[in-house]
């Protein structure tokens, strides 16, 4: 008896069929709004490297809606990377003590207390604290 | 007894050049599985009705059909949860054979492919292989593959690129390769390595979801991503080694 | 008659180059979830916000931070590292969308990655 097989089609809409692919999608575009923020940051290396003049320019640039809109974006969308990013570590790269596997929550939490060092080590470099002196 | 409605994705290879969905009321209670209601469906409204099924406790791994486009064991999957109704298809991804049967050979090749068994030396005659329990510990939980497919099904690179191994065959190649009595991981590293191998995958993640036996081949796959890395930087410190093609 | 039989992939596959390049994205994807946040925080919103104290954020002060030795740091960290981690995640996008793949998509978006990290480069090299 012969056979007579169907392939079914794999249309490029694929991943608007289920939540986990569609959340898988917009994890990945999280890129679109981070290549933004990287163009912002280059201009304000050229800037800052072309002189004051042409850094007020920059700053005033960063201050119309849209770019601030766009950066917004750009930080959501870096706060929702790390969030899956630190989820898959522990999957990834399991650590491991002896012959228990530390707890994934626990590499979880140290990746955003991480975080939050970060912010704050900027926010002390940037001479935040200095504002209210 | 309450019934419901299951939309039966059918293809018929004698009549049909294209799936199409029929109808079936059937009746159910709290323990009534998926298969049973295609047993209800075959045996009192149509015979024809082609599904694959033999343990009934989620450990051959025949039953998995898509349930509402998720993919699931039928023996592990109840009525009770869908009071609405649901639909079956055939596990996504797979040429349909017919009904919810596809046509699995292509995954079995890839199993194949990546040598799933101990390749170790004899142990000595009379004596067990001797594993502790944190060696044990190692590989243990990528050893419950039970072959059903779900993953393939879940996994949209299988889909986009029928050639990439997919989620089980790495993961049991892992699994071996964890496995300290094995010998053979310099056999299966050739597979992984290449881009139908580990690097096939972008960690959609789905595949762990819809695992029935709680494996977690996306962990598999990534650790799989490491390990090939670093098989990358030592053959290439060891530039000798990589003619053997 | 087997339709779909595949010969099992007998000879040794090619190995692979993403190894290079997933290992570029996941060093990036680490420096997008770690500083990212910060600066776009404090930075690209700060400074427009006021969030951080404009009289620190003084021009001279800025460029001695940025253009300080360990800043060509900062921008593998903060540029270059998250290029190519955004540029990877496109390319594989391309492909998962079915919109391109085969050399010329890759070519394309690594090469823009490494194009734009010399730029960045030559921009911190230049006006340092």
């Amino acid at each position: 008896m012969s056979r007579k097989p169907y392939q079914p089609p794999m249309p490029a809409s694929w991943w608007l069929k289920h939540p986990a692919y569609r959340f898988y999608m917009l994890r990945e575009a999280t890129v679109l709004p981070l290549l933004f923020f990287i163009g912002s940051l280059l201009y304000g290396l050229y800037a800052l490297g072309q002189g004051e003049a042409s850094w007020l320019q920059y700053q005033a640039w960063l201050q119309q809606p849209w770019v601030l809109a766009l950066n917004g974006l750009a930080l959501l969308a870096s706060l929702f990377h790390a969030w899956t990013f630190f989820v898959l570590f522990p999957q990834v790269m399991p650590l491991r003590l002896g012959s228990r596997t530390l707890p994934a929550w626990l590499m979880v939490s140290a990746q955003w207390a991480g975080v939050l060092l970060v912010i704050l080590a900027l926010w002390w470099l940037l001479g935040g604290l200095d504002a209210h002196q | 007894m309450p019934t419901t409605e299951i939309r039966l994705q059918r293809y018929r290879p004698e009549q049909d050049n294209a799936p199409h969905w029929q109808d079936f009321r059937v009746e159910y209670d709290d323990s009534t599985s998926v298969l049973d209601a295609l047993e209800q469906i075959k045996a009192e409204q149509d015979s024809s009705v082609s599904y694959r099924w033999s343990c009934r406790m989620a450990i051959c791994g025949s039953c998995g059909v898509m349930v509402d486009g998720v993919p699931k064991l039928g023996c592990k999957t109840f009525l009770r949860d869908y009071p609405k109704g649901l639909t079956l298809a055939p596990l996504s991804h797979f040429p349909i054979e017919k009904d919810l049967i596809v046509d699995m050979s292509r995954f079995l090749a890839h199993l194949s492919a990546i040598k799933p068994y101990l390749i170790a030396e004899a142990a000595p005659k009379g004596k067990p292989y001797r594993q502790t329990p944190a060696q044990l510990a190692r590989y243990k939980q990528f050893s419950n593959c039970i072959n059903c497919g779900l993953c393939y099904s879940a996994c949209p690179q299988f889909g986009l690129k029928p050639d990439f191994l997919g989620p089980a065959a790495i993961a049991l190649a892992h699994r071996y390769n964890l496995d300290s009595r094995d010998q053979g991981k310099s056999e299966r590293m050739a597979q992984l390595n290449s881009d139908n191998g580990v690097w096939g995958c972008t960690f959609v993640g789905y595949c762990s979801t819809v695992c029935p036996k709680g494996v977690d081949p996306a962990a598999a796959v990534n650790q799989g991503k490491i390990a090939s890395t670093l098989d990358g930087v030592i053959q290439w410190f060891k530039p000798g080694k990589e003619t053997s093609k | 008659m087997r339709i779909n039989k595949q010969p099992p992939p007998q000879t040794t596959p090619r190995r692979s180059d993403e190894p290079i390049w997933w290992s570029l994205f996941s060093a990036g994807g680490v420096c997008v979830a770690m500083l990212v946040p910060a600066i776009a925080l404090l930075v690209l919103l700060g400074i427009p916000l006021g969030l951080v104290s404009a009289e620190q954020l003084s021009y001279q002060r800025l460029h001695a931070l940025v253009f300080h030795p360990l800043g060509l740091g900062v921008v593998l960290a903060v540029i270059v590292l998250p290029l190519f981690h955004a540029m990877h995640r496109i390319h594989h996008g391309l492909h998962d969308l079915q919109l391109a793949h085969g050399r010329l998509a890759k070519w394309l978006c690594y090469g823009s990655a490494v194009l734009l990290s010399s730029l960045a480069l030559s921009l911190w090299l230049t006006s340092g």
